[in-house]
């Protein structure tokens, strides 16, 4: 009887984790694409999305371990998830000139929400647990990183394709491993795991627009 | 090998800022973390094979 409780109670703490990571997800997703939209209304250069993401992640580094525990740190959770949107600015701008570059972005958005809402969606379902996943992604988010390294020296273009690839593969893990870290009790904090999710989501957004637009043109 | 601006030196510094940062995590999942058995590999190559298959249809709906 007490153990049952005891299970009662963890399952009431994961789903109030759960609620309160998917709302807070949802208000800094739209303040993300707000700012996106001040930065491309400002026009701003694309120094300034070097700048806006380095700031970020100092934020995410530096300050948001420091305040994940406390009520501060779903301001600092909307400081990053809106200089990051801000940083996203030059490169929907250089998007939307293309001809077909409205087509691109409401595709890369929508794309990036379907396979959210899928990978998220079976998680939560099927309550399965999908932290066997961690040192593979881990692993494969350095491979990636030490990649990255090498392309912005070597400038492949083929190499820098199958990099955003790798990524969506990488990030879709992600999805599914910090959904399923938050259903089945890993993950108390939903400020922590709001940034887990967003940085997912964020991730998946760039690389399948860099993807539709290398292979949806023509050229 | 391109052009190689200071920007792209400040991101390759960036990225490993990330490594150094993240090596000793990766180290900890691998050694100590759960290990998947066949079936919880085989849900996740199907999972993803699903998003490489939607990646293929939204390309082929941009090309039009």
């Amino acid at each position: 009887m007490e153990i049952r409780s005891i299970q009662q109670t963890g399952v009431v703490e994961s789903n109030k984790v759960l609620k309160n990571t998917y709302m807070l997800l949802s208000m800094t997703l739209l303040f993300s694409a707000l700012m996106a939209g001040v930065s491309m209304v400002l026009a701003v250069p694309p120094m300034f999305s070097m700048v806006s993401s380095i700031a970020a992640i100092a934020l995410i580094w530096f300050v948001l371990p420091r305040t994940e525990e406390s009520s501060a740190g779903i301001g600092v959770v909307f400081a990053i998830t809106g200089l990051l949107g801000f940083g996203l600015g030059p490169m929907l701008s250089m998007y939307l000139a293309l001809p077909n570059g409205p087509q691109l972005i409401a595709t890369a958005m929508g794309g990036t929400g379907v396979i959210f809402l899928g990978l998220s969606g079976y998680a939560l379902v099927s309550r399965k647990d999908f932290t066997f996943l961690g040192g593979f992604l881990m692993v494969g988010l350095l491979v990636a990183f030490g990649a990255m390294i090498l392309n912005i020296f070597l400038q492949i273009p083929a190499m820098h394709l199958a990099l955003s690839a790798a990524i969506i593969v990488i990030m879709s893990g992600f999805i599914l491993f910090d959904t399923s870290r938050i259903v089945n009790g890993g993950e108390t904090n939903y400020v922590r795991a709001t940034i887990s999710l967003y940085l997912n989501i964020y991730n998946i957004f760039v690389s399948l627009l860099q993807i539709l637009g290398i292979m949806g043109s023509d050229e | 090998m391109g052009d190689i601006s200071w920007v792209n030196i400040i991101w390759a510094g960036i990225m490993v800022f990330f490594i150094i940062r993240l090596w000793p995590n990766a180290k900890q999942w691998i050694k100590h973390g759960p290990k998947g058995d066949s079936n919880d590999w085989t849900t996740f190559i199907v999972l993803i094979g699903g998003v490489g298959l939607f990646i293929a249809f939204l390309i082929y709906s941009v090309r039009g």
